[in-house]
């Protein structure tokens, strides 16, 4: 037998024919990984959300000193003045109603925009998983809604879709990358002007998304933009787009990047888990272990099979542990919103491959040691141990 | 030409302070073929001497050579490779992995053989059928009798076929009746596959069995008688 899986069976049995003690280990290490990619998932919708591209062209413009779409109101009128600043490439007025402005789970935002050629540019490339663009055109009370948002709320084309005091028809459905789209139900800004209850009427929105020519002068951009409504009644506050989203969800940004600590704490829990279980199977088996070489075994092949156990350990949990944070994320469609703004907790396969891959990594890492113990172990010593 | 010769064989312990002579300038010979049987009081060295024999320990001084071969010079990986083929060991108790059945204990010698998956299994039925377990080869040995567990014991000693068999008090353990089967076998493969066989006992009838009995005491060998005849 190839001399790298000749102890398998023999592992293979110690595992299976003490399925408490395996079953133990399993589902603690199953947790700690569960764990940890759950919380790489948070950190990475964070990430997403907020982090900026090097080709990062879209600028915020808000209401300065306001921090929540009901509060932050602003001229439809800016519009051609922002457009005229230098770097400027297109401004939309953006009417923004939400139905909680603070941090939620099931926050739902209508996005207002003015005109179909916008969406039509700004959802170039998406997926529609249902309905279109046209149909979005012909009703005034349309929305296309993103497909997290969709999943949350089961919308589907043609339904009814009432929420944050704002009654709409679903025009479609469409699937983007970017969470701030995939959780927004895009209206006609009209529409919403006029259904909003609070936030004023006609000729107030609540913010401008700005598109500019360079995204190495996008800074500059935005001060420019700010002086030249600075001394107007209603001032600005412009951001890139990233930057806006990490301001308006820092409460989730700061308890995220901590939770970072217990993503890592739990990777030291698997560590732990692994070592602790393995050295108490290698203080019970040192009579095995000293058969074994009696029989032929050599020292590497009594550490191989230390290691091998630990590495089986590590992979049964973190294969568990990643697969079910997996499904887990995928069901739950989890997302924080705040002041308009969303972060997914996306499921995404390469975070669960790495969390399965530091577990079994680590397993075999907490067996090295035993592994040495039991395998430099005198035969005869192990003998006369009770 | 012998077997086994060894000479000035000497093994120390070192406990703290203290050292103990367990065996001290140990010379003997042992031919190939032979049956003999190793007595002496408790702690007079004779698990010591099996354990030397076998390759699990190694002489403070002194040289063991089996086979024109000088044991105690082989590296680690070496001596492992020449118990497996070389040395059959019966344990003082026994030593069964508990997780294993006694089909699985008795193969797993073989595993480190290059045999196939049905030769292999041909042959741990055969150890199992001559030790007389044959339907007991799927029982764990907390399932077995102290007996069987020693028999189980055996066939895995045997089922590699081994030139060298140790066995430590073979029959310590086992009724007349049990025991006088443990002999009868271990006659039999003594006589029909030639193989060298050291066992310890303190039972002078068990000992009568073999063709010679050597006498241990305080880790020196103080006497040998050669019976009459092989029985
Ligand atoms: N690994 C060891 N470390 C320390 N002392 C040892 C070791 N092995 C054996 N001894 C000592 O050597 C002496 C002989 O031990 P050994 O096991 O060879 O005796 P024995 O003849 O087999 O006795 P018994 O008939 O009781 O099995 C004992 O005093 C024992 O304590
Ligand atoms: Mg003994």
């Amino acid at each position: 037998m190839n001399p790298v899986l000749r102890p398998l069976p023999f592992t293979w049995r110690n595992l299976a024919r003490r399925p408490l003690r395996t079953g133990l280990t399993v589902a603690g290490i199953a947790v700690a990984t569960f764990l940890f990619v759950f919380v790489e998932s948070m950190r990475e919708g964070v990430r997403r959300a907020t982090e900026a591209g090097a080709a990062e062209t879209e600028l915020v413009v808000y209401r300065r000193n306001r921090f929540c779409p009901f509060a932050s109101q602003l001229p439809q009128s800016y519009e051609r003045s922002i457009e005229s600043v230098p770097g400027v490439r297109s401004a939309v007025p953006v009417k923004i109603v939400v139905n909680n402005c603070r941090a939620s789970l099931d926050v739902v935002t209508f996005r207002g925009i003015p005109e179909g050629h916008y969406l039509a540019r700004h959802l170039e490339g998406v997926r529609m998983r249902s309905g279109s663009l046209d149909e979005w055109q012909t009703r005034g009370d349309a929305v296309l809604v993103g497909a997290g948002l969709a999943d949350r709320r089961r919308l589907r084309a043609g339904d009814r879709f009432d929420a944050a005091g704002v009654r709409a028809w679903v025009a479609g459905v469409f699937e983007s990358d970017d969470p701030q789209d995939a959780n927004s139900a895009y209206a006609h800004l009209a529409f919403l002007q006029e259904t909003a209850q609070r936030g004023g009427t006609g000729g107030i929105v609540t913010q401008f998304n700005v598109q500019v020519d360079d995204p190495r002068r996008i800074e500059e951009v935005a001060m420019a933009i700010d002086e030249r409504f600075a001394s107007d009644q209603f001032p600005t506050s412009t951001r890139p787009a990233s930057a806006f989203v990490a301001r308006a969800a820092r409460d989730v940004v700061v308890l995220v990047s901590f939770a970072g600590i217990v993503g890592w704490a739990s990777l030291v829990a698997v560590f732990a888990l692994i070592a602790n279980s393995i050295a108490l199977a290698v203080r019970d088996r040192v009579r095995d272990h000293a058969v074994l070489r009696t029989l032929g075994w050599t020292e590497l092949g009594i550490a191989w099979i230390v290691v091998l156990e630990a590495t089986l350990l590590g992979l049964a949990g973190g294969a568990l542990g990643a697969c079910g944070a997996f499904v887990a994320l995928r069901a739950a469609h989890l997302t924080f919103g705040m002041e308009g703004v969303s972060i997914e907790v996306a499921a995404d396969p390469a975070l669960a491959v790495v969390g399965l891959a530091l577990a079994t990594v680590l397993g075999a890492v907490a067996g090295a040691v035993p592994a040495w113990g039991a395998a430099h172990r005198e035969i005869v010593q192990g003998f006369r141990t009770a | 030409m012998a077997a086994i010769e060894c000479r000035s064989l000497r093994r120390d312990y070192v406990r703290g302070e203290e050292t103990i002579h367990t065996l001290q300038d140990v010379d003997l010979d042992i031919e190939s073929g032979s049956f003999v049987a190793l007595m002496g009081p408790s702690g007079s060295g004779k698990t010591t001497l099996l354990n030397l024999l076998a390759g699990i320990d190694r002489p403070t001084a002194g040289s063991i050579r089996i086979d024109g071969r000088e044991v105690a010079g082989l590296g680690r990986s070496a001596l492992a490779a020449w118990r497996s083929s070389t040395v059959g060991y019966v344990f003082q108790l026994y030593n069964l992995v508990p997780v294993l059945t006694a089909y699985e204990n008795v193969e797993l010698p073989l595993l480190l053989h290059p045999l196939k998956a049905a030769e292999r299994h041909a042959r741990v039925a055969e150890a199992l059928e001559m030790v007389g377990l044959a339907d007991r080869h799927r029982h764990y040995p907390r399932q077995l009798s102290g007996g069987q567990e020693q028999r189980v014991a055996i066939a895995r000693a045997i089922v590699t076929q081994p030139r060298l068999l140790l066995a430590d008090e073979p029959t310590g353990d086992l009724d007349r009746a049990a025991a006088a089967q443990v002999m009868d076998l271990l006659a039999r493969l003594n006589r029909e596959r030639g193989q060298t066989i050291v066992m310890v006992t303190h039972d002078p009838s068990t000992a009568a069995r073999a063709a010679r009995t050597v006498q241990l005491d305080k880790g020196k060998i103080v006497d040998a008688v050669v019976h009459g005849s092989v029985a």
